[in-house]
């Protein structure tokens, strides 16, 4: 059973191509077809957002459903790219699941500070973390109510 | 103004004359009168000479009295005690500290040009010590009217003749109780009859003196004290600043420390998720081309990977247990471990008999020392897991010290003591994964616990013969 699209966007940033990978075969096997764009770093991500540098011209009122952002990230750090998400009329309530490998409580404060929706850690037992992809595809993609934005 | 003797002056004498009126009578008057007059002029003589000696004492106890260092005022002294006695030499003796009054040198004088200085020449007579020092310490004045006709010994004689004297008048010069030096006067030209009044005068100047040199002496044992002050004070400055340093390194390398586990969480983690997530990838999606030994041996990169990442995260709890802030609070121990105890026993159906004593307050962090006693009796838990019936206690007995040593106590496999010092090392264990499961980290968790809390943590055991873990808070660490 292919859960319906619907239009619905996810917005992967993951600068390390295998976790990448793993995500999206994760997202794939439990049959989670929306469409993934993945950012790289942070500018990527926010270019993505904003339609600026590489994304020069997109248009930014299709937004993604949910944001899965990794902390640490080249450029522009997760922390950062959740700061800037928050602080822009346009963006302030997308959802964002951090999604990282870090369990330092500062990490975990800072994103909730920072108004994250949701904070998971990768765990290194690969069900589990294709557990906890399902998860928050079915009830991000699925369940949740989104902000009218 | 000086007094003056004279009765017989002309006016006086014709008033006589007129009344006499009969010259023999008139000169034998006179003679008498004479007689009388010279009686006069003595005692006014000796008078004015007191009146001297008073001023220039007066002269010397006002110098006393000034802010002045000894050098000055001994140079002032000996200068107005020689105008006044009309010596040759006055002179300053001083004593070398432990010799024993044997040497010495003058340190201050007033000479008459015609006589050689006798000063800072280094002066040893060897019979002085033995022979005079108790004396003169007990105030002993020596006048000697010519050394010549004295009865002094050759040696004597030799050293005062070395500076020309031929009369002297000594008089000690005593700081406190003790014989500090001597106040000579020589008379060199001469030999010289000393009076009372001169020898009351000096000895009066050689008491001011003491005075002088009791003074000093307070002075400088003053500025010594205030030197070591002054130095104390420096060393504590230096080791303040020592210790801000120290401070300051500290900071630089606990932050050093903090970035090195925060990129040990992160990076450490993500290539063992790679490892592990292709694995399953593998089992999953290729399952039919693999083999059994195939699928064995991917099932078996899964595990070490999950055991690694497991270290990892056990690590990262050790490094946090060593650099989290600490909150010092009373802390009933006994409240800690009965609830701890009622975990275990919820997690199974072993007969075990906890002996928890009552009350066991200490002072320490809440969190912290709730990990030690996590630790060490779901330790004692573990290794009493193959007894059918087995006895966990938690207690505190009082130290050699005073201080009080807590324990945890079990009738379990034990250990052999051989190893003790290796159980508190992380990663280190006694016991085989197949026999009781466990990262060995434990252990070196609840050492860094202690430590951090001031204490010390030791074992006894032997092998199938139980376990006592024993670790102390201490109190000064408290503060």
């Amino acid at each position: 059973m292919n859960v319906t699209t619907n239009n619905k966007t996810i917005l992967l940033v993951e600068d390390n191509p295998d976790d990448e990978a793993l995500a999206i075969r994760a997202l794939k096997r439990h049959h989670i077809g929306n469409e993934i764009v993945v950012a790289h770093d942070g500018v990527e991500a926010l270019d993505y957002l904003f339609g600026t540098g590489m994304y020069k011209g997109r248009d930014i009122n299709i937004k993604p459903t949910v944001i899965l952002l990794d902390l640490k990230l080249p450029r522009i750090d997760g922390l950062e790219v959740l700061r800037r998400l928050r602080e822009d009329e346009r963006t302030k309530l997308l959802p964002v699941v951090v999604l990282t490998t870090s369990n330092e409580e500062q990490d975990l404060l800072n994103s909730y500070s920072l108004g994250c929706n949701s904070y998971i850690r990768k765990p290194v037992d690969f069900i589990q973390f294709s557990d906890a992809i399902r998860q928050l595809g079915m009830y991000w993609l699925l369940m949740n109510e989104v902000p009218p934005l | 103004m000086r007094l003056t003797a004279k009765l017989m002056n002309q006016e006086i004498l014709a008033r006589l004359q007129n009344l006499c009126r009969d010259e023999a009578a008139f000169e034998q008057i006179k003679e008498i009168l004479a007689g009388y007059e010279q009686g006069y002029e003595q005692e006014i003589t000796k008078a004015n000479l007191l009146v001297e000696q008073q001023k220039t004492l007066f002269h010397v106890i006002t110098r006393l009295r000034e802010p002045l260092d000894l050098e000055t005022i001994f140079q002032a002294t000996a200068t107005e005690v020689r105008q006044m006695l009309k010596a040759d030499r006055v002179g300053m003796f001083r004593f070398y500290l432990d010799s024993g009054w044997d040497d010495g040198e003058f340190v201050s004088e007033d000479v008459d040009p015609a006589f050689g200085s006798a000063m800072a020449q280094k002066i040893h007579d060897h019979c002085f010590g033995e022979q005079f020092a108790a004396h003169y310490q007990q105030g002993r004045i020596q006048a000697v009217a010519d050394i010549y006709n004295y009865g002094l010994s050759d040696c004597h004689i030799q050293i005062l003749s070395q500076f020309q004297v031929r009369a002297n008048l000594v008089v000690p010069l005593l700081m406190g109780q003790k014989l500090w030096g001597l106040l000579c006067i020589h008379q060199c030209s001469s030999p010289r009859q000393w009076n009372s009044t001169e020898i009351e005068f000096v000895r009066q100047i050689a008491n001011h003196l003491g005075v002088a040199l009791h003074h000093a002496e307070l002075l400088a044992e003053l500025q010594v004290e205030i030197r070591e002050r002054m130095q104390a004070q420096q060393r504590v400055q230096a080791l303040n600043q020592g210790l801000q340093q120290a401070i300051t390194e500290l900071k630089v390398v606990n932050k050093e420390l903090e970035a090195f586990s925060y990129s040990v969480s992160h990076d450490l983690r993500a290539p063992l998720r790679s490892i592990d997530g292709f694995s399953l990838a593998l089992l999953e999606d290729c399952l039919e081309q693999l083999d059994t030994t195939g699928q064995d041996y991917l099932r078996r990169i899964r595990s070490a990977t999950q055991r690694m990442g497991q270290l990892i995260d056990d690590l990262l709890t050790l490094s946090r247990v060593t650099r989290s802030d600490m909150h010092f609070t009373p802390v009933n121990l006994s409240v800690l471990a009965s609830r701890i105890c009622t975990n275990l026993q919820r997690q199974s159906e072993r007969q075990v008999e906890f002996v928890i004593q009552n009350n066991l307050l200490a002072q320490g962090d809440g969190n912290l020392l709730q990990v030690v006693l996590e630790n060490l009796l779901s330790n004692a838990w573990k290794f009493t897991s193959k007894r059918l019936q087995a006895r966990i206690e938690f207690g505190a007995i009082p130290q050699e010290d005073g201080t009080r040593a807590y324990f945890v106590r079990d009738d379990g496999v034990g250990f052999d003591m051989a190893y003790s010092d290796k159980l508190f090392g992380p990663f280190q264990r006694l016991h085989g994964m197949h026999e009781f499961p466990g990262n060995g980290i434990g252990l070196a968790t609840v050492q860094r616990i202690v430590h951090r809390h001031g204490g010390r943590v030791w074992a006894e055991g032997n092998i199938e013969q139980g376990a006592t873990f024993y670790f102390t808070l201490v109190q000064e660490a408290l503060t």
